[in-house]
């Protein structure tokens, strides 16, 4: 068990702060969401290729984190804020899921006008040749949709080891299993990537 | 291929896949971070006496309970309709806040009361 997993174990007896120690976690806590703030977003908006959606399940594992964990040691903070993401991410499919059965039931017309334009929310480089830009673009789209493909745990593991780049004890507490299972996840998605890119970047 | 190129691979394209998320992150516009910003700061209110100003929404389970009684009650005549599972849809439903959807609910009943009445959008304007 590595250093974050041993200290994400022993210290949830942690005191509460108060007055100065408040202000230095306040401080601390900003530099992490700071830190990590702008890869969460593009890993929830690739999981529901939607910004706006994935902006209100980063506020809300931002919201999570500071209200529940602020007062766990730093190092545990990317795991743990992690697991609200990811929580917020699986909630996301479940909602949508049971909102397209409830339209259903009333009647409505679920079309699907609210499914996101891939092209309206892919990112817009900055500072190289238009040539440079749709290369880069049109192969920012094929992962995306190659990673919208894979099945969600495979997805959860690949993305926080290989974008946020939490080591495999991290991606275990983030996904609540095991670090067998991450490796097993995370394997396969490599696997199926390769299988899938392999045209466009060989 | 052996293990060796295997691995090489897997190396390989966990690197380009990086490269490339990253690139797309530093593209993210100004509007974007501006909003990151201000998530970040609701997210550091909590950690103040009193703080988070979404706390107001603990009670919010009660009123979708309420709302979702009530369109049930709406459209008790086809509860024979109902799907096997709309038990826990509606236990999704309450766990969560889900006051969009039912916003999206009261949308929905306009919609069924206008295509009973086809000349309803006669009306309009």
């Amino acid at each position: 068990m590595n250093a974050i997993a041993a200290s994400f174990a022993v210290s949830s007896a942690h005191d509460k702060n108060t007055g100065v120690g408040t202000l230095q976690r306040e401080r601390e806590l900003n530099r992490f969401l700071m830190d990590v703030e702008k890869r969460a977003l593009r890993i929830a908006e690739i999981s529901v290729r939607d910004r706006d959606e994935a902006m209100d399940i980063v506020q809300d594992a931002m919201i999570g984190l500071a209200r529940k964990y602020a007062h766990r040691e730093g190092s545990e903070w990317a795991p743990l804020f992690y697991r609200i993401l990811q929580n917020g991410v699986r909630d996301w499919h479940r909602r949508r899921s049971v909102r397209q059965r409830v339209m259903s039931w009333f009647g409505g017309a679920a079309g699907d006008e609210d499914a996101a334009d891939p092209i309206a929310i892919a990112a817009d480089p900055d500072g190289r040749t238009p040539e440079q830009q749709l290369q880069s673009h049109e192969a920012m789209q094929a992962l995306e949709r190659a990673l919208t493909v894979l099945p969600l745990r495979q997805r959860e593991a690949f993305m926080l080891r290989t974008f946020e780049g939490l080591d495999v004890a991290g991606v275990a507490i983030a996904m609540r299993c095991t670090e067998g299972s991450v490796k097993t996840h995370y394997s396969r998605a490599v696997h199926a990537l390769r299988e899938m890119l392999g045209e466009h970047w060989r | 291929m052996n293990d060796k190129d295997d691995m090489s691979d897997d190396e390989r394209i966990a690197r380009q896949t990086k490269e490339l998320f990253d690139e797309s992150v530093r593209g993210l516009d100004a509007e974007t971070l501006s909003r990151l910003n201000r998530s970040r700061q609701k997210a550091l209110a909590e950690l103040k006496p009193g703080g988070g100003e979404l706390r107001w929404l603990r009670w919010s389970p009660a009123v979708a309970a309420a709302v979702v009684a009530a369109a049930v009650v709406w459209r008790a005549g086809d509860l024979e309709q109902l799907p096997p599972d709309a038990a826990s849809d509606f236990e999704m439903l309450l766990a969560g806040e889900e006051l969009e959807l039912l916003e999206d609910l009261e949308f929905y009943r306009w919609l069924a009361l206008t295509a009973e009445e086809p000349d309803a959008d006669d009306h309009v304007g």
